[in-house]
């Protein structure tokens, strides 16, 4: 073999070298990326979970039913004050 | 003195290849030792890279994983329970354990005291707690994220906390009975939550990562096992008819100062249960000092003589052989012996009554009449098909099948007393169900407690004739001149029975009552069964006409507006009467 060849292959091999370092690299950062948004990700989803259970809270019948009637003075309307409307009929 | 001469010979320059020391022969044996040694090193060398290399490679590799690698475990949401319209009826949220591992704790007095405040426990709980001989103790679970914030704030040296998950129940002790509990582990233990225990909990993954020094993960390796979250569940209940339901039979518990009360309603087009209420209740958030009382299901798990609500079924067995028609007139005599025992009705009437009449004022004598007519085992086919004595199926936890006994040992006695309700013994939700019949033209279907997309196949029971006849007879009973006027509804046709059974205590009648209602609207073309039962009333009356009618008409005037169902009557339909009619027992 050349001593040319034996340049370009131990350039090659440092070259390649070179470039799995980096490699090695970016899959870390990008894995660290990955692991962050799957962290958003779930607490995310915790929030969501909070923020159903905070509505259905704040919408639980019995609140909505002491607040009609304490605080804005609404009733049931009896039967002789409802009109049903139906689709369709005229 | 010898060194002398030789040094004296050095100086003389005597030649090196002349140093008599070259001439010594030395043994032949020192250098193949020497080689021998070097060998043996070069052996041992060997030996030692094939031990390690090929031998103990597993437990060496195993040890170096073991210093750079992690198994993380990902813990599973536990599923959410909703009702029909998505409405959050139990949630899974984050809180943290706090945890100490006594050896390493080491706090001075103040710190200690403001952890046990934090925590709501007394000092000297704590300290007995940190006294423990244990590696690790869990000083209190399910602490919410804010005080373990402030915990963590503490830093005190060996107290950790630890992720984990706590159950929330936003309807608090409306539908406690329904929705169950689960544990501080996360498992089911009373209701849906125990009986969804397998879809709810979610089963809890794993990875394999490499950490960095300061503990981040940088890779994974081998294995990742993906946590699976539990399943969301839509259940069959109403949130709003749950409520509605729960309210109004409070009212009438404390109105009437009973003991105990129940309440189901269901869908008569699906077979769902739309809501299913029970007092004395608890709240399922705060669990401290619950009793058997209030962890009773009284719809479920509970049976009890139903009474006159029994009745329907007797008379529609008649009008299914053909043996009367509604108008058909029989003698009820006040008294009527059966072998050595009479059986009578309460309050006085006619002696001749029509069929319609004897439903509409719960005639004992008039029913009795009637299924003496029947064989013992055409009336046990009749109960049976309707599911009395059978469990109810519809996969909730603790369900009983009641108690109907075969019809080869019934006494004459036995089969009269059946007939309206005594010595048998059903569950809320069985006579609910059977209702099914007359609600749903003869046909029955089977229950559930989840969301269905599509209504189940039904199975035949009566004949559709019967069960409009059986309808337009139940209607009357809620008319002036039956037993529930009280269980009429402003707008809508209703149609139901009364029950009122004496309580059995120690194998005899006692005066204690379980006064019930059974019905179902509108009559045009029914939509929800209510059976409404309270235990021991002692206040305004015990009759089921007087206590459990009203609660069945003000559940149905706010359910049937909630589910938008038109009205079949005018507003002016409801009429009452001076006088009520008591009913028999």
């Amino acid at each position: 073999m050349s001593n040319r060849s034996l340049i370009t292959v131990v350039a090659l091999l440092l070259l390649c070298s070179l470039l799995l370092v980096n490699s090695q690299h970016q899959a870390r950062r990008l894995f660290i990326e990955l692991e962050r948004a799957q962290l958003r990700q779930r607490n995310l989803e915790t929030e969501w979970d909070q923020l159903q259970y905070e509505q259905s809270t704040l919408a639980k019948h019995s609140r909505i039913d002491a607040i009609a009637r304490t605080s804005l003075n609404m009733s049931v309307p009896g039967a002789a004050r409802t009109q049903y409307l139906s689709v369709g009929a005229r | 003195m010898m060194r002398a001469p030789t040094r004296k010979a050095a100086a003389r320059g005597l030649a090196f290849s002349a140093s008599p020391v070259l001439a010594v022969k030395l043994p032949a044996w020192r250098s193949r030792l020497t080689l021998f040694l070097l060998f043996g090193a070069f052996v041992a060398v060997a030996v030692r890279a094939f031990w390690l290399q090929a031998m103990s490679t597993d437990f060496l590799q195993r040890q170096g994983a073991y210093r750079y690698a992690r198994t993380l475990e990902i813990p599973a949401v536990r599923g959410k329970i909703t009702d029909r319209f998505g409405e959050v009826m139990a949630s899974s949220l984050p809180v943290k354990a706090i945890a100490a591992v006594p050896e390493e704790v080491e706090a001075d007095q103040n710190k200690l005291r403001q952890l046990a405040q934090l925590l709501e426990m007394p000092l000297p709980e704590l300290k007995k707690k940190l006294d423990s001989d244990r590696s690790f103790v869990y000083l209190k679970r399910q602490v919410e994220e804010k005080t373990a914030e402030q915990i963590a704030a503490l830093d005190i040296k060996g107290i950790q906390t630890q992720k984990e998950y706590k159950r929330y129940y936003p309807s608090g002790q409306t539908a406690a009975h329904v929705l169950g509990f689960t544990n501080v582990e996360d498992i089911g233990q009373e209701g849906i939550e125990r009986a969804q225990q397998k879809l709810l909990g979610g089963v809890t993954g794993s990875r394999r990562v490499i950490k960095d020094n300061i503990g981040r993960v940088i890779e994974d390796i081998g294995y990742i096992r993906e946590p699976q979250d539990g399943t969301d569940l839509a259940l069959s209940i109403d949130g709003k008819i749950q409520y509605i339901a729960f309210t109004e039979l409070q009212k009438a518990v404390e109105q009437h100062h009973a003991k105990a009360g129940a309440i189901v309603v269901l869908d008569v087009k699906t077979g769902e249960v739309l809501a299913m209420a029970n007092l004395p209740t608890y709240n399922p958030n705060t669990r401290q000092g619950l009793t058997g009382a209030q962890l009773r299901n009284r719809v479920m798990t509970d049976t009890y003589e139903p009474g006159s609500t029994l009745k329907p079924f007797t008379v529609a067995l008649a009008l299914e052989r053909g043996m009367v028609t509604p108008t058909t007139v029989l003698d009820t005599p006040p008294k009527l012996s059966i072998g050595p025992a009479s059986i009578g009705d309460s309050h006085g009437h006619a002696a001749t009554m029509s069929v319609a009449q004897i439903i509409q004022q719960s005639s004992n004598v008039g029913t009795v009449r009637m299924a003496m007519k029947c064989e013992p085992r055409e009336m046990w086919d009749m109960f049976t098909s309707v599911g009395f004595g059978q469990v109810p199926r519809s996969g909730f936890p603790g369900e009983v099948a009641g108690r109907l006994r075969p019809y080869k040992t019934w006494r004459p006695i036995e089969q009269a007393t059946m007939s309206y309700g005594h010595g048998i013994s059903v569950s809320l939700i069985q006579v609910a169900r059977a209702y099914m019949i007359f609600a749903r033209n003869g046909e029955m279907i089977p229950l559930s407690f989840l969301k269905l997309s599509q209504p189940p196949v039904p199975q035949r029971v009566i004949s559709d004739r019967t069960a409009q006849q059986m309808r337009s007879m139940m209607e009357k009973v809620v008319g002036p001149g039956g037993t529930a006027p009280l269980a009429q509804v402003r707008g809508y046709r209703v149609a139901g029975k009364t029950g009122t059974a004496h309580k059995l205590e120690g194998g005899r009648y006692v005066n204690k009552y379980v006064a019930s209602f059974v019905g179902f609207a509108p009559i045009s073309d029914p939509r929800i069964i209510i059976a409404v039962m309270v235990d021991e009333p002692t206040a305004g009356g015990h009759f089921g006409g007087q206590v459990a009618a009203p609660v069945f008409s003000s559940v149905a005037a706010s359910a049937l507006r909630a589910m938008n169902v038109p009205p079949d009557a005018s507003v002016e339909n409801v009429i009452m009467p001076t006088q009520m009619i008591p009913e028999s027992m």
